[in-house]
């Protein structure tokens, strides 16, 4: 494996699959790609904590998901976020974005 | 959260569906990464091991979600239950060999605390039962003893004048002869004054209960009876309501019965039927009412819901001057009237009711219940043992599901899950046990005088309690083995090769403790058991004073032949004379009590000497007793005479004294022909008695008293107009082969006396029922834990000889003599067994300490107990030994090496 990956922070994860399914609703492989291909290949989620992840969110009624019909015709469990999952997503970004913005600062200051 | 329980319950209840999508799920997810590395430019196979290295541990992952479906736990228990009920089936034997054992354990345990619960804890089956406060007097001079008893005027002020409870009643216990003549047939009867079943709040089964109007003085009396005694003597019909009942001889009619489940107040009794306590003058006992030193009611009230119980406390005392000096003895003494005013009334809260059989059996209980929870403990260790050598059977298992992404947590889950399941079953049918043990010990506690009723109905206490022990149990001897044998080293294991040697050793240290604890148990119950039976023995053949075997007690009772008082006396010796003919009989005497039966009467006396007995020294037991007393039950006459015919009830006073009488009364001299004078308190106050007689020391109330000072008087003296009289017929047969025909010689003088049969040696023996109790009992489960330990002792030896056969095989083949392999095992047994004995006495010697006041005339350090004990033990753990150690000593080296 030549990609270079980066763990990801604790917690991030939840907003990563929270803002990827803001868009469309996709299946569970899917969303790995897609976190893997916009994150320029820095980014990859393991399966391992792709699932449980998944789960918990629907637990918490942030996601729902329903069987479908796959791009090459397979059937395959879609995510989509729900009304209560899109409030919680403006929280997470813009809680990300006061951390990063303050981190960011911190680094360039000192 | 709507959505996560939906979710929750739908992963619960279709697991099967929620399982398969998972699968689906992960298997998209699995082929498109393939097919992606396909693309990229792998080979398919390249491309599914890739993926596969990706994915990690498919299984590892799916526990992962079921975690985070959040209902795991019980789904797990479930499976669990389901994987530990086929593993348990797969090894009948042994599944059933443990069952049992704890079946018998978990039995024993619900048995005793089933009594426990029926004595102590049950609350009366009555409306708000810790309201009800039982009203007892506490004397200024008596610290903080108090007695419960009152006399009826005292009920009578207390009723009238009390505003601290809402209601209030006063009750005795009687019995009842439901015969009319002939063999009495006793009921158990309740005195029960006016307000006892509304202040109890409970309604009845049929027709009415009593109230204050049917308890007013000079009233012709009613019957309430019970809802058992209406079912068995009426068959439950209506019509028993508005018929007449005979008690005693009198006529009774039925008002009503109690209802169902409502057996009366105390533990121990049941009630079958209640009758107001005017009533008592129908029966010619109406002195008892006016009675200020007739102590016989016992008062209970329901205190009113808002009273505090500082409130309780500071009212009664108010009350109690008003109501003690309302009923003041006048025939007493100055000195005794001051005393009387100044007691004090005492609420005590009895939600339970008050109940003689408690006081009696609450340590015994205690100790029982010890008793068996060490049977139990040992008995978890032999199952533990069995658990572990399970354990090891299934190293590969473990291995196996660890490599295959078990946690041990889960497999600790698992293995704790099996055990508890044994345990339940072991405590479902341990149930089963406990009814038929229960059936056995209230037969055992019950006499001939008093059948002992308990209600022993299961209920919510007696099965938490059960459950608890189960799974307590089950976590007892699961936990050790579970750590053990999920500690497994993988490779080791999946290689197949016999287990690692360190560990196997360890394994057995191990089972060596438990071994050695289980002896230490054991001796610890050896030891009681004992000491039980020792100080049953010394009191079963003590020496009382008389000859208990070969007499037949027959009371007498004239209340229903409503005999004359005049006449009383000639009847009796009517019925003696004709006794005295009867074929068998070797000669017949007359009482007004019999021995060891509990009651007691007694005086003071004084003589008129300077060194004269003051105080409780004074204090002398009294018995009415005809010539020829003395000679039926062998008591001895050391001087003087007996009484005979010209001591009539005209004659002089004269009484007959025993030793201790003679000891301090009239030290180093002859007591016959000395006078004494009885005290104030007497039926006769201050008449004087002549010393015509003395007799060797014997038994009055009870075996466990210290020598007491008996005085006793001619029968034909008696005052007063007692109806009811002992006969003492000494046999040259068995006694009760005459029953018959006493009761045709009785019959012959008048058919209505009522007559009741016992025998002397009963008589005593009944009095030793909690004597007996222990001792059986602990002798039993004592018996029962030297068993367990010694199968455990043996399983644990055979264990170590299969271990190290090829060590043995090595030394023989070597040269070692067969003798030298017996040494080495026994030297197992050897250390065990020290170690175990050790402890035990230790832990024996700070235990049975708590004995000490249930045994009779033995220290518990009596060092003949604690010797057999250790040697029993000892016999016992050599003859586990000898098994194992035989097959030790004939193994064939070539056998044994070929094995390795």
């Amino acid at each position: 494996m030549t990609e270079r990956r980066i763990d990801l922070p604790q917690g991030t994860l939840d907003l990563l699959i929270l803002r990827t399914l803001a868009l469309e609703a996709l299946h569970g492989w899917a969303i790995s790609e897609r976190i893997h291909q916009i994150s320029s290949k820095v980014l990859f989620v393991q399966q391992g904590s792709l699932y449980p992840a998944l789960h918990r969110l629907e637990r918490k009624g942030w996601i729902k998901a329903r069987w479908g019909a796959s791009e090459n015709n397979r059937r395959a469990k879609f995510y989509e976020l729900t009304a209560s999952g899109r409030k919680q997503l403006e929280l997470e970004e813009s809680t990300w974005r006061k951390l990063a913005a303050a981190v960011a600062q911190i680094l360039e200051t000192t | 959260m709507w959505s996560d329980l939906l979710l929750r319950l739908r992963s619960l209840f279709h697991r099967k569906k929620v399982e398969a999508e998972l699968d689906d799920e992960l298997r998209f997810h699995f082929e498109n990464q393939v097919s992606k590395l396909v693309q990229s430019g792998l080979t398919p196979a390249e491309a599914q091991r890739r993926a596969r290295l990706e994915f990690g541990g498919m299984e590892q992952l799916k526990e992962e979600h079921r975690d985070a479906r959040g209902v795991n736990f019980i789904e797990t228990l479930l499976q669990d239950v389901r994987y530990g009920l086929r593993i348990l089936g797969r090894t009948p034997v042994i599944t059933s060999v443990a069952i049992l054992s704890l079946a018998l354990g978990i039995g024993a345990n619900t048995a005793i605390f089933t009594m426990m619960d029926a004595v102590m804890l049950r609350l009366l089956p009555v409306r708000n039962p810790q309201e009800l406060v039982q009203v007892r007097i506490r004397a200024p001079k008596s610290g903080t003893e108090m007695n419960g008893y009152f006399t009826n005027p005292l009920w009578e002020q207390l009723r009238d004048q009390q505003d601290v409870f809402s209601n209030a009643f006063a009750w005795s216990e009687t019995r009842f002869d439901l015969a009319q003549g002939g063999a009495v047939q006793y009921a158990n009867g309740l005195w029960a004054s006016g307000g006892t079943f509304e202040t109890l709040g409970r309604r009845p089964a049929a027709g009415r209960l009593l109230t204050a109007a049917d308890d007013q003085r000079g009233c012709a009396g009613a019957a309430v009876i019970s809802y058992a005694f209406w079912q068995d003597r009426y068959g439950g019909a209506e019509g028993a309501i508005g018929s007449d009942l005979s008690l005693d001889g009198h006529l009774f009619p039925i008002i009503g019965v109690a209802p169902r489940g409502f057996y009366g107040l105390t533990a121990g009794t049941k009630f079958d039927v209640a009758i107001p306590i005017c009533a008592v003058a129908v029966f010619g006992k109406g002195s008892r009412l006016d009675g200020r030193s007739t102590w016989w009611l016992e008062i209970m009230g329901r205190l009113k819901p808002e009273a505090a119980p500082q409130q309780l406390k500071a009212r009664l005392e108010v009350l109690s001057q008003q109501v003690f000096a309302a009923a003041v003895p006048l025939d007493w003494e100055k000195t005794e009237q001051q005393e009387f005013l100044q007691r004090v009334l005492v609420g005590v809260p009895t939600p339970t009711g008050p109940s003689y059989l408690r006081q009696q059996m609450e340590r015994p209980l205690y100790v029982l219940m010890a008793v068996v929870g060490l049977v139990l403990l040992i008995a978890c260790a032999n199952i533990a043992s069995l658990m572990l050598a399970r354990g090891m059977a299934r190293e590969k298992e473990m291995a196996t599901r660890r490599a295959l992404g078990a946690t041990r947590t889960r497999l600790i889950r698992q293995l704790l899950t099996e055990c508890i399941l044994l345990s339940s079953a072991g405590a479902l049918l341990g149930m089963l046990f406990a009814r038929w043990g229960n059936d056995v010990l209230l037969r055992y506690i019950s006499t001939g005088r008093q059948t002992v009723f308990l209600d022993l109905s299961l209920n919510l206490r007696v099965l938490v309690f059960t459950a608890a022990v189960a799974v307590l149990t089950g976590i007892l001897f699961g936990v050790l083995p579970a750590f053990r044998s999920t500690r497994v080293s993988l490779t080791s294991a999946m290689k197949g090769s016999r287990a690692v040697k360190s560990d196997t050793r360890m394994r057995f240290r191990l089972g060596k403790w438990m071994v050695a604890s289980q002896i230490a148990l054991s001796l610890v119950l050896l030891v009681s058991a004992g000491l039980f039976l020792r100080s049953m023995v010394k009191l079963a053949t003590l020496d009382v004073g008389f000859d208990r075997n070969g007499v037949l007690l027959v009371n007498t009772n004239l209340k229903a032949a409503k005999v004359a008082p005049e006449l009383r006396l000639q009847i009796y010796d009517e019925i003696e004379a004709l006794l005295q003919k009867l074929p068998g009989v070797i000669s017949v005497g007359r009482s007004w009590r019999t021995p060891v039966t509990g009651y007691e009467w007694n005086e003071y006396v004084s003589i008129d000497s300077p060194s004269a007995p003051k105080g409780d020294d004074s204090l002398v037991y009294f018995n009415y007793v005809s010539p020829g007393y003395f000679a039926t039950l062998h008591t001895s006459l050391l001087a003087g005479r007996d009484f005979q015919a010209s001591d009539t009830k005209t004659a002089p006073g004269v009484a007959v004294v025993n030793e201790a009488v003679a000891r301090k009364f009239f030290p180093g001299a002859n007591p016959v022909g000395k006078t004494f004078r009885v005290g104030s308190g007497s039926h006769e106050p201050g008449r004087t008695f002549q010393v015509v007689g003395l007799v060797k020391d014997s038994k009055y109330e009870s075996l466990r008293e210290a020598t007491l000072q008996q005085a006793f008087f001619p029968i034909s003296q008696i005052p007063g107009n007692d109806d009811s009289e002992y006969f003492e017929i000494r046999t040259a047969t068995r006694p009760e082969s005459l029953n018959a025909a006493v009761q045709n010689s009785v019959a012959q003088v008048n058919k209505a006396i009522s007559l009741e049969f016992g025998t002397l040696a009963k008589q005593i023996e009944d009095s030793l029922v909690q004597d007996r109790l222990l001792a059986t009992l602990s002798a039993f489960f004592g018996g029962l834990a030297l068993l367990l330990a010694m199968i455990g002792l043996f399983g644990s030896l055979s264990y170590l000889v299969t271990q190290r056969q090829p060590e043995f095989g090595i030394r023989m083949a070597l040269g070692a003599m067969p003798v030298s392999i017996l040494r080495l095992v026994l030297r197992e047994v050897a250390t065990v067994l020290f170690v175990g004995v050790a402890a035990g006495l230790c832990l024996a010697l700070a235990a049975v300490r708590v004995l000490e006041s249930l045994l009779f005339g033995m220290s518990t350090r009596d060092s003949v107990t604690l010797v057999a004990a250790t040697l029993l033990l000892a016999v016992a753990a050599l003859a586990a030994g000898y098994l194992p150690a035989r097959r030790a000593m004939r193994i064939d080296p070539m056998d044994a090496l070929r094995y390795e």
